[in-house]
C-alpha cells in the first residue's frame, strides 16, 4: 500500500539546465579555431550532452545488493575533419581512437567548469579525427569504387526545451520494487532470483556547428526479474519477466508485477519438474512476447541500411562494405508487410519526436508483399539510400547508425488464435507428432549467455535465443510445459517458412542494441527502446535440441521457509 | 544539498551492531554448522577439513570538486562473500599448486555478491550455494592435484599445504564515520578553483574518499571475527602535458583513520597550491638521460622502494613456489642488507611519525592475530611474511594472510618499516651525497623526493628487476649550483645489487600510505623509512606520450 501511494507520486523530471547550452555554444565557437599544422580544420563539431538522473537498484532473494542513485551528466564531443563527402567518420581501426570523445560533466551548473570538460574532450577528438582521416584515406587506396558520402547535410534544427512531461521512479521506489520482485520470484524450490530496476530520465541536447540547437526529453524505465531452478540432475531451468516503458506511469503497478512474478516462479517450478526434453523437429507456434522477440532478432538486421564502418586492410575484424539489409530480398511470405513509424503517439517506448541526430522520424514501408522495399537510415548515406529516415540512434557514444523504432508486422491474412493452434496441430500430425511445440517467451538478447547466437547464418549455431517458456500442445487443449530447448541453425530464412498467423497480443516494448554482436552485450538494463507489434505465427519446421545438462548440487540449498 | 547530506549519513550509518549477537555473524555461524553437517553426510573419502566464510561490506563515498565546481557525490556499497574450503588434509589438499597447469584449464575463483540488508535467509542460501560450488570445485581439483604429484618430480619444499592456528574470538565493530557531505562538497569545490589560476594545468580535481569496510569471518575451527577498517583520503591531482608530449601528473593526499583527523580547508588548499606549483615546474623541467650515480631516496620514496624490491620478495608463498625467483629463500640467517638496517612489518601499529598507518589491522583475513615480524635484524634475514600456508622452516602463520574480497589469500605486507641505527640529520646525509658525487667524479647526483608507485618481477621466467616511478626528482650539483627539478626518469635495478649499495640513513622517518596490488588483489599498506643514501642507482627514460598540449587555451584564461 505504501508503494502504491509512492507510485502515484512518481517524481516529475527536472527542467532543462539553463547553463548547459550556452556552455556548449561557447566551446563550439572556440572549436572552430582548432588547427594543426598541415591538417584540415574541423568541418563539423557536434556536442551531444545527456543530463538527467539515474535510479538503479538490484536485489537478490529480497535484499538489495547494488544501488546507484543520482545525477548523471556527460558530453559526447564529435569532431569531423574533411567534408561531408569524405571525412574522419565511418572508419574504425583496430584499437585506434576516433574523432569522438566522451567526458563526464560536473553536476553543478557552473559554466566555466562545464566548458573546461568540453574543451578537453574537443581537443582530443580533433587530434584523433585528423589521424583517423589519414588512416581512412590510406585504407581507401585499395578500393575499386569510392564509398558513398560520409554524412548527409540537413538544415539545422532548433528545438527549445519544453516541459519534460515524464515521470520517473524515485530512489525509494526502484529499491522497493527490486526487493519485492526478487522476493516474489524466490519461493521454496527456486535456487536464486534476482531483480533489476533502472530508471533514467532527463534531457538530450545536441548542439552542432551547423546551427542545430535541439533539446530532446529522454528517458526510459526497465524492470527485469529472473529466477533459476536447479533440477536434481543438475540442469538449470530459467525464466524471466521484464517490463520496459517510457516512464513509471507506463508500466503496470508494482502489485501487478509482483503477482505476475509469483506466477512465473510457480510455472518455472512446474516446468523444472518435467522430464528431460526430447529433440524437436517440426512445426513451432510462436505466441505473444515470443513472436515479438522472434521478429526482433531475425528481422531487425535485415531492415537497417547503415553501412558498416570502413576498416584498415590489416584489421582482424574487417567487415564488408554493404549493410546486411538488401532491398529486393524476400524475407516473409507473399502479402506480408512491415513498416516502422516512431512518429505515432500511442505511448509506446519506441516512439520519439526526433532521433539522436535531431532528425524527425518518418514512416518507412520496409517490407511489401514479403520483399524488402526500403531500409531504415540515419544521416550516414548508403549507396542507394542517401537520406535519413529519422532512425539515427545508438548506444552511448557509438556511431549514430539506424535502429528500429516502432515496427509493425502485418500478415496477408490472420486466422483466430484458436484456429492457428488447430492448424499447428494438424501440421504436427502430418510429420508424425501428436503434439505441437508452442513457445510463449524467448530469452531477450540482454540476458543471453550463449555467444553463439550472435553468429548469423545457417549451421550448428543457434541463431536465436533459447525459449524461456514453452509447452507441448495436445489436441485436447492441454499444453504440457517443456524446458531447456535450444534452437539449431536458425537464420532469417526461417521467416519465409511462416505458414499462418493470428492476431498478436499487442505491442511489446523492449531494449535493444544495433544489429550484430553488440546486441548481445548491452547489459540487462541497457539498450535503446524499441517497440514491436507482431502477430502470433506458425512456422512449418524448426529444429531444437536439449540444452546441456549441469552438475547436480552436493548440498541442499533450499529456502528455509516460505 | 541538505537532502544529499542526510542520504549519505544514512548510508554510512549501516555499521554492524555493537551487541555480541551480531546478526550477520550469527547467520554465518549457523550456516557453517548447517553446511558442515551436510558435508559430513556426503560420506566422501576426502573430508572438507577446513571451511571458512568471510563477508566484507565495502561502503565508499567520493565527494569531488573540479574546475571550481561541484563534480558530484558518488556512493558505493557492495557486500562480498568468500568461501574458503579445503578438501583432503593439511599435508596435501585441494589448494595445492598444480605444477605446469595450463592457464586455460585452471579454474577461476568464484566471487559472490550478496544483499547488504534484510533477512538472514538470502545470505544463508548464498553461502550454501557458494559452499556447494567450492566443494564441487575442490573435489575436481584434488583429483588433479594427486595426479600432478604422481607425475612430477619431488617438490623442493615438501612442507604442508596448511597449518593449524588458534581460534580467534573478536567482536570489535568499527565506529561509523559521520561526514558532513555539504561541507566537504563546498570545500572540494572551493579548493578545486585554485587550479584555475594555472593555465598550464589542464585537468585537476580535489576529492574526499571515505571508506568503511566491515568484515565478518567464521571458520570451522571456532574463529569468529567482527571488525572493520575505516579510511579517509583527502586527495588532489593535477595534469599537464609538456611541450615534448610527456604527460605529467602530480598527486598528493592525506590519509587518516577518523574524521577528527581530517585536514582543514587551509591545509587542503596549501596542498593543492603545492601540487599546482610542482606540476607547472615539472612542465618546464629538463628531461634527463639514462644515468648511474649516487642518490638519496627521501623517506617516502625509500619506503616505496623497499616495499617493491624487498617486501614482495619476502612474502612466504614465494619461497615455496618453484616458478618464483626465490631471491631470499635460502638466505635466512645471512646478511642481505647493510648492518645498520633492520626491517620489520607490524600491522598492529596504528600510527607512526604522527600519521595513521594504512596497513594497520588486528586480525588477518584468515582470522589469525597479526604479529610484529622482524624480517631483517641488523642486516641479517630473520623471517618471512606468513599466512597459514607453511614453508620450510616456517611452519605457522604470523598473521599476514591478506586479500581483497574475491581472491585467494596469500601473505602480504601490512606496515613495512625500515629502521636504521646511527642515522644522521638530513643535512649531513646531503653532505655525504655531495662527497660521494665528488668521489665518483660525477657532475651531479639525484634526490628522489617522492615516488608514485612501482612494480617488480619476482618470477623465474623474467629478469628479477624492479622499476619505481618517481614523481619529484632533483638534480644536485656538487659545485654549489642550486638544485634543479628534472623529469622523465624511472628508477630501475635488481634487488641484491641495489641493497649492497646503501651507504647511510638519515633524516626523519616518513610514511607512504597506499594500496598494493598482487595475486590476492588490492590491500591497504604503508611503508616507512628514513632517507637512504645509495652509492649508485640507475635511471632509465620514462615511457612518455606524444600528444601535443591542448591547441587552444582553457576557457576563461586570459591570453
Amino acid at each position: 500500500m505504501i508503494l502504491c501511494i509512492a507510485m502515484a507520486l512518481a517524481a516529475p523530471v527536472a527542467p532543462a539546465s539553463a547553463t548547459l547550452q550556452p556552455a556548449l555554444e561557447a566551446e563550439l565557437v572556440r572549436a572552430s579555431a582548432l588547427r594543426l599544422p598541415d591538417a584540415p580544420p574541423p568541418w563539423l563539431v557536434i556536442y551531444d550532452a545527456l543530463d538527467g538522473t539515474v535510479h538503479e537498484s538490484a536485489a537478490e532473494d529480497g535484499a538489495l545488493y547494488r544501488t546507484q542513485h543520482g545525477p548523471f551528466r556527460l558530453v559526447r564531443a564529435e569532431v569531423r575533419v574533411g567534408d561531408a563527402t569524405v571525412d574522419s567518420s565511418n572508419y574504425s581501426g583496430f584499437g585506434e581512437p576516433d574523432g569522438v570523445t566522451t567526458r563526464r560533466l560536473p553536476v553543478e551548473d557552473d559554466a566555466l567548469a562545464l566548458r573546461r570538460e568540453v574543451w578537453l574532450a574537443t581537443d582530443v577528438a580533433y587530434k584523433n579525427a585528423v589521424e583517423t582521416l589519414s588512416r581512412k584515406l590510406a585504407a581507401r587506396k585499395s578500393l575499386q569504387e569510392p564509398p558513398p558520402p560520409d554524412y548527409q547535410v540537413v538544415p539545422p534544427v532548433v528545438r527549445p526545451a519544453g516541459p519534460h512531461g515524464g515521470d520517473g521512479y524515485t530512489a525509494e521506489q526502484t529499491d522497493d520494487l527490486a526487493r519485492r520482485l526478487s522476493d516474489a520470484a524466490s519461493p521454496v524450490g527456486v535456487e536464486s532470483a534476482a531483480a533489476e530496476v533502472r530508471d533514467w530520465h532527463g534531457w538530450r541536447l545536441r548542439v552542432d556547428s551547423a546551427g542545430t540547437r535541439a533539446w530532446m526529453a529522454t528517458g526510459n524505465v526497465v524492470v527485469r526479474v529472473e529466477a533459476v531452478v536447479r533440477r536434481p540432475d543438475g540442469a538449470e531451468v530459467r525464466d524471466a519477466r521484464w517490463w520496459v516503458g517510457r516512464d513509471a506511469t507506463s508500466l503496470p503497478d508494482a502489485d501487478t508485477m509482483v503477482a505476475e512474478t509469483r506466477n512465473m516462479a510457480q510455472a518455472l517450478l512446474a516446468a523444472a519438474a518435467t522430464p528431460s526434453p526430447e529433440p524437436w523437429l517440426g512445426p513451432v507456434l510462436f505466441e505473444g512476447a515470443a513472436a515479438a522477440e522472434l521478429f526482433s532478432q531475425l528481422l531487425a538486421p535485415e531492415l537497417v541500411g547503415t553501412r558498416p564502418e570502413e576498416s584498415s586492410e590489416s584489421s582482424l575484424f574487417k567487415s564488408g562494405s554493404a549493410p546486411l539489409a538488401r532491398v529486393g530480398r524476400r524475407l516473409l511470405p507473399e502479402g506480408w508487410r512491415v513498416w516502422d513509424d516512431p512518429s505515432t503517439r500511442t505511448g509506446a517506448a519506441g516512439e520519439y519526436e526526433v532521433d539522436h541526430e535531431a532528425v524527425t522520424p518518418r514512416r518507412v514501408d520496409l517490407v511489401v508483399d514479403g520483399v524488402v522495399r526500403d531500409v531504415l537510415m540515419s544521416r550516414i548515406p548508403g549507396k542507394e539510400r542517401t537520406a535519413s529516415t529519422g532512425h539515427g540512434r545508438a548506444l552511448g557514444s557509438d556511431r549514430r547508425g539506424a535502429l528500429p523504432g516502432y515496427v509493425r508486422v502485418a500478415p496477408k491474412q490472420v486466422i483466430s488464435a484458436k484456429a492457428l493452434r488447430t492448424r499447428a496441430l494438424g501440421l504436427a500430425r502430418s510429420v508424425g507428432h501428436d503434439r505441437v511445440l508452442v513457445i510463449r517467451r524467448l530469452m531477450p538478447p540482454a540476458l543471453q549467455q550463449q555467444l553463439e547466437v550472435a553468429v548469423q547464418g545457417e549451421g550448428p549455431m543457434a541463431g536465436l535465443t533459447m525459449p524461456y517458456e514453452a509447452c507441448l500442445l495436445a489436441a485436447n487443449g492441454e499444453c504440457t510445459p517443456t524446458r531447456n530447448l535450444r534452437f539449431v541453425g536458425v537464420d532469417r530464412r526461417l521467416l519465409r517458412d511462416i505458414v499462418a498467423a493470428a492476431p498478436g497480443e499487442g505491442p511489446v516494448d523492449m531494449l535493444d542494441g544495433p544489429p550484430g554482436p553488440a546486441r548481445y552485450t548491452i547489459g540487462t538494463t541497457g539498450g535503446v527502446p524499441t517497440t514491436w507489434d507482431v502477430p502470433s505465427v506458425l512456422v512449418s519446421e524448426v529444429e531444437l535440441d536439449p540444452a546441456d545438462a549441469g552438475e547436480p548440487r552436493a548440498l541442499d540449498i533450499r529456502r528455509a521457509s516460505p | 544539498m541538505m537532502r544529499r547530506a542526510l542520504f549519505v549519513a544514512g548510508l554510512l550509518g549501516a555499521a554492524p551492531a555493537a551487541a555480541a549477537t551480531d546478526p550477520t555473524l550469527a547467520t554465518l555461524q549457523a550456516t557453517l554448522k548447517e553446511a558442515q553437517a551436510q558435508l559430513a553426510g556426503l560420506r566422501e573419502p576426502d573430508p572438507a577439513y577446513f571451511v571458512a566464510y568471510s563477508v566484507v561490506e565495502h561502503r565508499a563515498l567520493n565527494i569531488q570538486g573540479s574546475h571550481g565546481a561541484h563534480a558530484g557525490v558518488v556512493p558505493e556499497r557492495v557486500r562480498s562473500v568468500d568461501v574458503d574450503l579445503r578438501l583432503g588434509s593439511m599435508q596435501l589438499d585441494s589448494t595445492h599448486k598444480i605444477r605446469d597447469e595450463s592457464f586455460f584449464t585452471a579454474a577461476g575463483r568464484p566471487h559472490w555478491i550478496t544483499g547488504f540488508e534484510g533477512a538472514s535467509d538470502p545470505l544463508r542460501r548464498l553461502l550454501l550455494r557458494a559452499t556447494d560450488d567450492a566443494y564441487r570445485a575442490a573435489r575436481a581439483r584434488l583429483l588433479k592435484v594427486r595426479s600432478n604429484e604422481a607425475v612430477k618430480v619431488a617438490r623442493e619444499d615438501d612442507s604442508d599445504d596448511y597449518s593449524p592456528a588458534p581460534a580467534v574470538q573478536r567482536e570489535a565493530p568499527a565506529p561509523t564515520l559521520t561526514v558532513d557531505v555539504a561541507a566537504w562538497s563546498a570545500l572540494t569545490k572551493a579548493v578545486s578553483a585554485v587550479y584555475l589560476e594555472y593555465p598550464e594545468i589542464y585537468d585537476s580535481a580535489v576529492q574526499l574518499v571515505v571508506t568503511e569496510d566491515d568484515r565478518w569471518i567464521v571458520n570451522n575451527e571456532g574463529t569468529a571475527v567482527v571488525d572493520g577498517f575505516r579510511h579517509l583520503r583527502v586527495a588532489t591531482w593535477a595534469e599537464t602535458v609538456a611541450d615534448d608530449g610527456m604527460g605529467l601528473s602530480v598527486y598528493d593526499y592525506v590519509d587518516v583513520g577518523s574524521t577528527a583527523r581530517l585536514p582543514d580547508q587551509a591545509r587542503v588548499e596549501a596542498m593543492a597550491r603545492a601540487v599546482a606549483e610542482r606540476t607547472v615546474a615539472l612542465r618546464h623541467a629538463p628531461v634527463i638521460e639514462p644515468w648511474t650515480g649516487p642518490a638519496i631516496l627521501r623517506g617516502r620514496a625509500a619506503g616505496v622502494f623497499f616495499h617493491e624490491i624487498f617486501g614482495h620478495r619476502i612474502e612466504g608463498h614465494r619461497q615455496k613456489d618453484e616458478d618464483e625467483g626465490q631471491t631470499f629463500t635460502r638466505r635466512v640467517g645471512q646478511p642481505i642488507l647493510p648492518p645498520f638496517l633492520s626491517v620489520l612489518d607490524d600491522p598492529t601499529q596504528a600510527q607512526l611519525a604522527g600519521e595513521d598507518l594504512n596497513g594497520h589491522y588486528a586480525v588477518d583475513d584468515e582470522g589469525v592475530a597479526a604479529e610484529r615480524v622482524t624480517l631483517v635484524d641488523k642486516g641479517v634475514l630473520e623471517s618471512f611474511l606468513m599466512s597459514r600456508a607453511p614453508v620450510a622452516g616456517f611452519p605457522r602463520s604470523n598473521g599476514h594472510g591478506r586479500r581483497q574480497p574475491g581472491n585467494d589469500i596469500v601473505p602480504r605486507q601490512g606496515n613495512l618499516m625500515v629502521q636504521a641505527e646511527g642515522t644522521v640529520p638530513y643535512a649531513e646525509l646531503r653532505k655525504r651525497l655531495l662527497a660521494e658525487i665528488v668521489r665518483q667524479k660525477k657532475p651531479w647526483g639525484l634526490v628522489f623526493d617522492d615516488i608514485s608507485g612501482g612494480f617488480t618481477f619476482t618470477g623465474r621466467s623474467t629478469p628479477n628487476s624492479f622499476a619505481v616511478q618517481p614523481v619529484t626528482v632533483w638534480r644536485v650539483y656538487a659545485d654549489g649550483r642550486p638544485d634543479e627539478l628534472v623529469r622523465g626518469v624511472d628508477l630501475i635495478g635488481t634487488p641484491l645489487t641495489t641493497f649492497a649499495r646503501i651507504l647511510a640513513a638519515g633524516g626523519e622517518v616518513e610514511v607512504f600510505n597506499g594500496t598494493c596490488g598482487a595475486e590476492s588483489g588490492w590491500v591497504p599498506v604503508s611503508a616507512s623509512s628514513p632517507s637512504l643514501l645509495v652509492q649508485e642507482v640507475e635511471v632509465q627514460r620514462r615511457e612518455k606520450g606524444n600528444d601535443r598540449p591542448p591547441l587552444t587555451p582553457p576557457p576563461g584564461a586570459h591570453p
